[in-house]
């Protein structure tokens, strides 16, 4: 309980003081990285709780069930809040140890990292909303850091977008609330069984169409690509790596955890367009020149492999969904902060992070490629299986043709000018090479040793199976 | 922004209105959060009641004429930091005492200390920390957008 409590607790008080002190002193962009840093010790004791005994739950105020407002640590939720705070933790360090350019960055990290906390860490539908708001509100601002034309316009097209896909979210809601009369998602979960097929339908689509907005899925894709391509390289690593995991999270808890019967019944459609994600997202992703571009259109393409390890679901499928958006938010910080460093070492670390979208051997990657392609042969589906290995082979072209243009002609500068002005220059920075290295290190630990990461994903998926069974009987 | 007194500026009458409306609101934003609990009101009812007629003397007065009028004004990312400070402390504080977070002292069934209508209890400091954060929040937006700061050479 006091873990659950101190995982809001310590983001949230840090980043309020942090806020509102200059954040370019080095010393506040220091106290911000080792507030996250705390975060995720405080997370580590809750996961290791958590997984030794079960889910921890308890009602805030103490009130009787059903009245106060329930927070609740399962193995899914916990995954999502480890990872996310990693991944802001590496992108502050990141940020940190160059210099930090606006005095609200590093109080906004943190803030965001207690947003985020919260809506994994919740049991209530409603309070899911409020936290949810809190991180996008912080992820608003986070956008328009470097203050350049380009961000401006990616602040503008990120919040006004997702403005609407929080008031599809919200709206959803208030329909929940209007069929099951309860908040709390073990209820919701429980009465949406009595509640006439239609109305359940529309408030799961609801749910739905605001997860993908956040997941930049391929028919609610459109602001994603000029939005991590023109902001800066330390947001859109936070932004793919973390504030998408809103998305991931949701359609698991949501999705598999809540709204049970509606996925097995619109399991189709979700199949048809993760793989239209990913094909979508590979082929553009390959027309295009500049890297944080193709990274952008990459990251469409990644997300399809989730919905459909969703769309496919049962165990394998929801483990496979699992492990396989870790791995993804993973990746994509890595590349996404490679582009804003040059050198051999980078250069090195850059073919990790392919080698671990394509899912080739050494790197993490394999063992969610591996997970996906088990779901999709469970399916019985030759045509998924083969969509799958074209999205790798996409993947594996496009990344390699960043790397041709980018490591090996670093000379040629008329090939890599465009991306720079719209970036600031590359840094030669020794310690964020050193951040980048060792984030690569554990993609290819992870990948040597994949027992923990599989057993996390195995466990995120029986607590969510757990909670469905609990619903049926 | 127009500059007050021009022609095209708003009238006296709106800015009388937006000087008188101050004291008003702050009574109404009080009553507000000291009858709540029981009956209707909250933190962030009264907060918006107060940022309303204080973004009402921003049209009147210009963000800048609003500000030398009620110079408290500048403080407002302060308060708006000291309420956000205040309310954490109020819902976090039973971490100390090892118990769920949001409960409230004195508890249910307990004897309240009363001042006039007003009950002392950590719920009432919650709410006023919620009312000084939005106070200063809205404050802050409003000067943001009639004046943004140049903090930023482009």
């Amino acid at each position: 309980m006091t873990a659950l409590t101190l995982a809001l607790l310590v983001p949230w008080a840090a980043g309020l003081a942090l806020v509102v002190l200059d954040g370019r002193r080095r010393a506040v962009a220091w106290t911000s990285v080792a507030a996250l840093a705390a975060t995720l010790a405080v997370l580590a004791v809750l996961a290791a709780d958590v997984l030794r005994g079960g889910a921890v739950e308890y009602v805030t105020g103490g009130w009787p069930a059903g009245v106060g407002i329930v927070l609740r640590a399962d193995a899914l939720g916990v995954t999502f809040a480890l990872l996310s705070a990693s991944v802001v933790l590496v992108a502050a360090a990141g940020e940190a140890v160059v210099a930090v350019r606006e005095r609200t960055f590093p109080g906004l990290l943190v803030l965001l990292a207690a947003g985020l906390n919260g809506l994994f860490l919740t049991g209530d539908v409603f309070n899911f909303y409020v936290f949810f708001e809190m991180a996008m509100i912080a992820a608003y601002v986070l956008t328009a850091y470097g203050a350049q034309r380009a961000q401006l316009r990616a602040a503008v097209i990120f919040a006004s977008v997702n403005l609407l896909g929080s008031f599809v979210f919200l709206l959803a809601v208030a329909g929940t609330y209007r069929v099951t009369g309860t908040l709390a998602m073990s209820d919701v979960a429980v009465r949406i069984a009595e509640v006439p097929a239609s109305a359940a339908v529309a408030v799961a689509v609801g749910f739905f169409v605001a997860f993908s907005v956040k997941l930049g899925l391929f028919p609610f894709h459109y602001w994603l690509p000029t939005v991590y391509a023109d902001t800066r390289p330390a947001v859109a690593a936070v932004l793919s790596g973390a504030v998408a995991n809103i998305g991931a999270y949701g359609l698991l808890r949501f999705g598999a955890g809540i709204f049970t019967d509606q996925l097995r019944f619109s399991a189709t459609v979700l199949i048809v367009l993760g793989a239209a994600s990913i094909v979508y997202g590979g082929v553009l992703a390959v027309a295009r020149r500049r890297p944080a571009e193709m990274l952008a259109y990459s990251a469409i393409g990644q997300v399809g492999y989730v919905l459909v390890a969703v769309g496919v679901g049962g165990p394998v499928g929801l483990a496979a969904a699992v492990l396989y958006s870790v791995v993804n938010a993973l990746n994509k910080t890595l590349l996404f902060l490679t582009t804003a460093v040059r050198g051999p070492l980078v250069a090195g670390t850059f073919v990790v992070g392919a080698l671990s979208v394509a899912g080739v051997p050494p790197a993490v990657g394999f063992v969610g490629k591996l997970a996906v392609f088990r779901t999709a042969v469970d399916a019985r589906s030759p045509t998924l299986v083969a969509l799958l290995v074209l999205g790798s082979a996409l993947s594996l072209l496009y990344l390699f043709l960043i790397y041709q243009r980018e490591f090996w002609a670093e000379d040629d500068d008329e090939v890599s000018a465009a991306g720079d002005d719209a970036r600031g220059e590359h840094t030669r920075s020794m310690s964020l090479r050193a951040i980048i290295v060792a984030l690569a290190l554990v993609l290819l630990v992870g990948g040597i040793w994949p027992e923990p990461l599989a057993a996390l994903s195995a466990a995120a998926a029986d607590s969510l199976a757990a909670e469905a069974n609990g619903a049926a009987r | 922004m127009t500059a007050p007194g021009s022609s095209r500026g708003p009238t006296v009458i709106v800015r009388v209105v937006a000087r008188l409306l101050l004291g008003p609101s702050v009574v109404v934003a009080v009553a507000l959060i000291v009858k709540g609990y029981t009956k209707v009101g909250d933190g962030f009812a009264a907060g918006m009641v107060v940022g309303l007629a204080v973004a009402l003397n921003a049209v009147a007065l210009g963000a800048r004429g609003a500000e030398e009028a009620l110079p408290v004004l500048r403080h407002a990312p302060r308060v708006a930091a000291a309420g956000a400070a205040l309310a954490l402390v109020s819902g976090f504080f039973p971490l100390a005492l090892d118990e769920p977070v949001f409960s409230h002292r004195p508890g249910p069934d307990e004897k309240v200390v009363s001042v006039g209508t007003a009950e002392l209890m950590t719920a009432v400091s919650f709410d006023v920390g919620i009312f000084l954060l939005v106070v200063g929040v809205v404050t802050v937006l409003v000067h943001q957008l009639a004046e943004p700061d140049q903090e930023h050479p482009t």
